[in-house]
């Protein structure tokens, strides 16, 4: 088993984030604030709670470097949250949006981030010492449809975005007086904010959970028709490769080293997909064990009544007994799982270990040591 | 009895995969959140509607988007009686809605009876006990509207009886 620590934290989550330490997780319940528990002793106890957003919080995220967290909403918000002494307190983010807000991430250097809003805009923030707030610039006019994850290129500058009008695009995001232009790649320098640098058109169904691999080399993103994509050399001549599974569709996913991959979706159980020798990708087996369901005795429904049976028929319990068999489902999370956050250790260069959070109000770290037939491609 | 088992097969592979449902904001007033599929403003967020027809009096219409489910149903009747029983049972259970809760007041033009499950009820309750509770409903509804049936005739003949004794 390589699931390490299960806790049931809500009855639903919608998203977390770690703390640089890994002793804090901050999370939404999938109501309006944010909860950080603390890991006091073997138990969890919730520390802090976060309230200042009005609707759900849809994306957290808790940058290493600098301990700062960053939360946005479906009310169009979004705060950055510094400790002071032993409370958060917030800073104000100009968003200038007038949809919810979908998704946010941190840029690797931590002076940026972007948020990817119903809207059908991407935007990217950065600090204004002058005011003591953020500030944002949009890119406007380049997506048909809402933006469902945003993802970070090493390098600080390209962004790569996922949409439900089925495509993944890769901007640059490169902001006079944030940004350094010199040393790095030359396609990363020389192009101005918002400029799109490829379009991927490869899913007839909406797109999430878009990631770069740790070099840069690679991007990844699902689509809801059960495909997971895979791309290489992002420029002017991308190559790509689609791998098609026969299961439920995926989340998102998790970059584990340069050829492997976890992704998580409505399987409820992380999917493993590793990249050959050669760089084929393919779909290589389930992390958890899958319960073969068995059907359970009729919830109480003793009534007589043809509408009474109906009536007394719980939602919750009710289990089809006359010889169709749920199908089997994965063991430890009950519902989807719709976020994948690494957890990273202290001076390690791969991964091994990750978390995952579902709408059953779990959290799972995963652990990857002791995987024998995965340790290749780490 | 052959047919029905492989109608409901049928209906619980396609509920499995369309309901995979999510949390989605709308796209087209702010801060609010309403089922896609009722919507029908953003055509991307709608995905191809199924149809399952068992034969031509028996069919279910999936349609699904990002954030709901509807599942609409007709129910087979074959003469004048199953028809005026299945409408006043139907509509009994729909304006009773609010106790099923993924149940719609008015079912879709066309159809006998509608489903709307939504993101928030696949998050409270699972998934697998919603198709079940769908699969069951179907199974059931045929056994009572036969039920209903047999009990009319069996009364009307009882008053029937009784009325003509007087004339013996």
């Amino acid at each position: 088993m390589s699931a390490i620590a299960v806790h049931q934290f809500a009855q639903c989550i919608t998203c977390h984030a770690w703390s640089p330490d890994h002793s804090m997780i901050a999370f939404c319940p999938n109501n309006n604030e944010v909860h950080i528990h603390k890991l006091v002793e073997d138990k969890w106890e919730r520390i802090h709670v976060l309230q200042k957003h009005d609707q759900i919080v849809s994306g957290i995220d808790w940058s290493i470097r600098s301990n700062r967290i960053v939360t946005v909403s479906h009310d169009r918000n979004s705060y950055v949250w510094n400790k002071e002494g032993a409370d958060w307190m917030p800073t104000l983010v100009i968003l200038r949006l007038n949809r919810a807000a979908l998704c946010v991430q941190w840029s690797p250097r931590e002076n940026k981030f972007a948020v990817g809003s119903g809207a059908k805009t991407v935007c990217i923030c950065y600090y204004e010492q002058d005011n003591n707030w953020w500030v944002s610039k949009l890119i406007r006019k380049r997506h048909d449809s809402s933006v469902t994850s945003v993802a970070w290129h090493p390098n600080n500058i390209l962004l790569a975005t996922t949409s439900t009008d089925g495509k993944c695009r890769v901007f640059s995001t490169f902001i006079k007086g944030v940004d350094t232009r010199g040393s790095g790649t030359s396609s990363a320098g020389d192009t101005k904010f918002g400029e799109q640098i490829v379009q991927l058109d490869l899913s007839f169904c909406w797109a999430f959970g878009v990631k770069w691999s740790p070099s840069g080399k690679t991007l990844a993103y699902v689509g809801h028709n059960s495909m997971i994509y895979f791309v290489d050399e992002v420029g002017p001549a991308p190559s790509a490769q689609t791998v098609a599974f026969r299961d439920l569709p995926l989340r998102d996913v998790l970059f584990v080293s340069e050829r492997m991959v976890i992704g998580v979706g409505f399987d409820c159980n992380p999917m493993v997909f590793a990249a050959d020798e050669r760089g084929l990708w393919s779909f290589l087996r389930f992390l958890g064990e899958r319960k073969i369901s068995s059907s359970g005795a009729k919830y109480g429904s003793q009534f007589s009544e043809a509408f009474g049976k109906l009536y007394g028929q719980s939602k919750h319990g009710i289990s089809n007994d006359i010889g169709e068999a749920s199908r089997s489902r994965g063991g430890i999370h009950e519902n989807c799982i719709n976020c994948i956050v690494p957890v990273k250790k202290e001076g390690q260069s791969t991964n091994t270990r990750f978390s995952t959070s579902g709408l059953d109000g779990k959290v799972v770290t995963w652990d990857l040591e002791n995987q024998g037939d995965l340790s290749e491609y780490l | 009895a052959n047919t029905l088992r492989l109608y409901l097969t049928c209906i619980r592979n396609t509920l499995e995969a369309a309901m995979c449902l999510q949390n989605f904001p709308c796209q087209e007033v702010e801060r609010h959140n309403k089922p896609e599929v009722e919507l029908k403003t953003s055509p991307e967020l709608l995905l191809n509607p199924v149809l399952i027809c068992r034969n031509e009096a028996e069919k279910c219409l999936i349609e699904t988007s990002i954030n709901s489910l509807r599942i609409s149903l007709k129910v087979k009747q074959t003469d004048e009686l199953e028809n005026i029983l299945t409408k006043k049972f139907l509509r009994f259970l729909s304006m009773r809605a609010e106790a099923f809760q993924v149940l719609r007041r008015k079912p879709v033009q066309g159809y006998d009876i509608s489903f709307l499950i939504t993101n928030y009820h696949c998050e409270e309750m699972q998934k697998q006990k919603l198709i079940d509770f769908i699969v069951q409903f179907m199974e059931d509804i045929d056994k009572e509207i036969s039920e209903l049936k047999l009990s009319v005739n069996t009364r009307g003949r009882l008053v029937a009886t009784e009325f003509l004794k007087q004339f013996i």
